[in-house]
């Protein structure tokens, strides 16, 4: 494999929703579905949506790849142009106004400090895309949808950016930038998240979850909270094109 | 004038002499006959037996507290040291910040009402009485750890609490560096930073409480309401390893760094200093033996003892804590003064030692001491292993003027469990420093160059001390550095009854199971002829070591 230059010292991955923003998957996909057809369409994808809410929650239960699949499943039969189209809708009028403000700063301040920020999120790509570039983040992993004749196909393409497979897509990005996994910072709300975190030298629980709070305490690990003021606007430190 | 008060002030120096002379019946050597000996030990006490010959240092007792705090305090106000007496200095429409010493002090916390509660009452009293509206109350916690909504409440009572908190009561934060302002440097080069809000008051009220002579004067403002920047002039190995020791002022660089810096501070913002001193009852009620000399248990004190010991022995671990957590301390009040900062901290020192200090001669081989379960860095919150050193290692050893109580290249015996046990929301960074830094090394100065400053800056750790309640990331640096003078004196450290042998060797120390143990190691070159010295706490004892 070969190693690319870094400016970086080490990196600081982020998982998205619940750590950096206060919304989740299943905000983002109601938010498509109520936008991405007329009316009757709406009426259609959200009432679909809300049949399959009992297996969406089976699925969170137990395990978080499955909460993936069964989520995206939902996109089946809209078209990748109009997704990445309401990506950016999502992002610049919600996601935006849900980015802690505390977070604006940890960021900057790692940044700063020589870390790398990086995305790590099992959010769809056309929204995380989005504010990667909002937010100055040039490397991030998400999910991905397949697509057949620019038409979703309602699965997700491999790798399936979720607990195990997490950790293991930030140690092949480690090894490809020559960074040593020891050095860097990773920042998750979920107990999901927890191969994640326990694949960085430097884990810190993020307005952790019960489960993952009970695991930072008892592993010690640094514990944040990030108040529920959001970032405004003007705060923004790399507001735009990166 | 309260009585005590006036007693106080009219005893002379040659009466004072005497009276600290009259304390060498404090210093018991034991012989084979002599009772155990009641030594902290975190959680818990050892009840142990020390080889006969060991030199036991007892704390004076209690001073008598002054009997009406609230007209002392006023008194003071009216009659301050080389200042206009504070009603004189107040007008409307000026702007005054009252600063106060944070939950580090006195320890345990004491019992309601907290002095600071006297003196906020009594002084916001007088500044309403004088159309002064424009009114801040910073809670000067440096590079301490916010302190909670509830901690606040309790020290400042809830009169105080539900006019100005949130808004106009605050803690300190070091690290806003809009609302931070540099007033100069001094002429050794240290910068001085202070709180903006402080320093563009009309009036700078500070609300000192003296525990030991280490508190107070410029250290108050100067190091209180100062960031980093300002901190690492005097927090920093080589100016501690100039301190002989931090409990007297005269011979610490420490002191010497918080004087010039104090002194810049003072020339640029009006200070009006208020300093407390307490007496040393720690310990009240059915816990008053806790002060005796263990030879002069009376039955009763052997039956609270037994039972104090078996609770404590069979509660769990979270249960014991809390317990001692919630411990509040009567301590009284034995003094107040107010007015220029060096005039009164000058006033307040004399007082404080008059409680402390103990004639004692000549140094030992061999030093014991026994580490509570408390210390100003872990109220409410957990003693980790770094913690244990910055007291044993710190305070403890530096509990002397002149000589320390152990010769160069004696033995300090240390007792405490010393198990790997961290707070996470209130210590992070010191899990890290433990886990990372000790582990490559633990010489001050290489921990100084290696990794201070990328701690000191690390964004989580500066958000954790920001918005959540844990200590500056560089804390735990401070502390370490806190136990240098400490290690450069010292020949050998051995953790008594240490359950965790790796943690003892990370810090570079020797681990017994026992204080037997630790003794026979002490012992095993000097052989019988070592002489060996327990400094009995608590409370808090100084010797005066001829």
């Amino acid at each position: 494999m070969s190693v690319q230059k870094n400016r970086f010292r080490a990196a600081a991955f982020y998982d998205l929703d619940g750590t950096l923003v206060d919304v989740n998957l299943l905000h983002v996909t109601a938010y498509m579905l109520a936008n991405v057809a007329e009316w009757k369409g709406r009426l259609a994808n959200v009432a679909a949506l809300a049949l399959r809410l009992p297996r969406i929650y089976a699925a969170e239960r137990h395990d978080r790849r499955l909460l993936n699949v069964t989520i995206f499943g939902i996109f089946r039969g809209i078209s990748r142009d109009r997704l990445f189209l309401l990506g950016e809708e999502y992002c610049e009028r919600v996601l935006m106004q849900h980015f802690y403000a505390q977070a604006v700063d940890l960021m900057a301040g790692n940044r700063e400090a020589g870390l790398e920020p990086i995305l790590v999120t099992g959010s769809p790509d056309f929204v995380v895309a989005a504010l990667a570039r909002r937010i100055g983040v040039e490397t991030f992993a998400a999910n991905r949808l397949a697509y057949s004749r620019n038409l979703a196909s309602g699965r997700l393409r491999e790798p399936i950016i979720a607990g195990e497979e997490k950790a293991r897509w930030c140690e092949e990005y480690a090894a490809r930038r020559g960074l040593r996994l020891s050095d860097c910072w990773g920042y998750a709300d979920s107990y999901y998240d927890l191969p994640f975190l326990t694949a960085l030298g430097h884990p810190v629980a993020v307005n952790p979850d019960r489960r993952l709070l009970a695991t930072a305490r008892d592993r010690q690990w640094p514990i944040i909270r990030f108040a529920k003021t959001r970032a405004p606007a003007p705060a923004w430190p790399y507001n735009g094109e990166s | 004038m309260a009585q005590a008060e006036r007693k106080l002030k009219e005893l002379k120096a040659a009466q004072l002499k005497h009276e600290v002379g009259a304390r060498r019946e404090l210093v018991v050597t034991l012989n084979s006959r002599s009772e155990p000996r009641l030594i902290s030990y975190g959680d818990d006490f050892l009840v142990a037996k020390l080889p006969p010959g060991t030199r036991v240092i007892y704390p004076p007792p209690p001073l008598e507290p002054l009997p009406d705090p609230d007209v002392a305090i006023r008194y003071a106000l009216l009659h301050p040291e080389n200042a206009d007496p504070l009603f004189a200095q107040l007008s409307p429409n000026m702007r005054v910040t009252i600063a106060i010493d944070d939950i580090s002090l006195p320890l345990p916390p004491m019992q309601r009402p907290d002095l600071r509660e006297r003196m906020l009452n009594i002084v916001l009293q007088m500044l309403a009485d004088y159309g002064v509206d424009d009114v801040h109350l910073i809670i000067a916690t440096s590079l301490h750890r916010r302190m909670t909504e509830d901690e606040v409440r309790r020290m400042v009572g809830e009169r105080v609490f539900k006019a100005y908190w949130p808004d106009r009561l605050y803690n300190f934060d070091a690290e806003n560096r809009a609302e931070l302002t540099m007033l100069g440097k001094t002429d050794h080069g240290e910068e001085v930073w202070l709180s903006k809000r402080a320093a563009e008051s009309d009036l700078l009220i500070y609300l000192n409480i003296n525990l030991v002579p280490m508190d107070g004067g410029h250290k108050s403002v100067a190091v209180g309401l100062a960031p980093y920047r300002s901190l690492r002039h005097h927090h920093n190995p080589a100016t501690l390893r100039d301190s002989h020791s931090y409990m007297d002022p005269t011979r610490s660089g420490l002191h010497r760094s918080a004087d010039r810096m104090g002194r810049i501070v003072n020339r640029n913002v009006n200070v009006f200093t208020i300093e407390t001193a307490i007496n040393n009852r720690m310990y009240g009620g059915l816990l008053d033996f806790l002060h005796k000399n263990e030879d002069r248990f009376s039955d009763w004190d052997r039956a609270r003892l037994g039972t104090f010991k078996w609770t404590l022995r069979n509660v769990s671990d979270g249960l014991r804590r809390e317990m001692l957590r919630r411990y509040a301390a009567p301590y009284g009040m034995t003094g107040v003064w107010a007015g220029e900062t060096e005039a009164v901290h000058d006033k307040a020192l004399a007082r404080v030692f008059q409680q402390y200090a103990v004639p004692v001669k000549g140094q030992s081989d061999i030093l014991i001491v026994g580490v509570p379960y408390i210390c100003p860095y872990n109220v409410n919150s957990i003693m980790n292993p770094v913690l244990v050193q910055c007291t044993g290692l710190g305070y403890l050893f530096n509990m002397y003027r002149n000589k320390p109580l152990v010769r160069a290249g004696g033995t300090l015996i240390i007792c405490h469990p010393l198990r790997d046990e961290f707070h996470p929301e209130h210590h992070p960074s010191y899990i890290e420093f433990f886990h990372r830094c000790l582990a490559e090394t633990n010489d001050s100065v290489e921990l100084e160059r290696n990794f201070e400053a990328e701690f000191a800056r690390n964004p989580t750790y500066v958000h954790m001390y920001r918005y959540g309640h844990a200590y500056h990331g560089v804390h735990p640096f401070y502390m370490w550095y806190w136990g240098e003078p400490g290690r450069q004196h010292l020949g050998r450290i051995i953790a008594a009854g240490c359950e965790d042998p790796e943690v003892a060797a990370r810090m570079g120390w020797e681990a017994a199971d026992t204080l037997d143990q630790a003794i026979a190691m002490a012992t095993s070159e000097l052989g019988r002829s070592a002489s060996v010295t327990y400094l009995h706490l608590p409370p808090l004892v100084i010797a005066d070591v001829e």
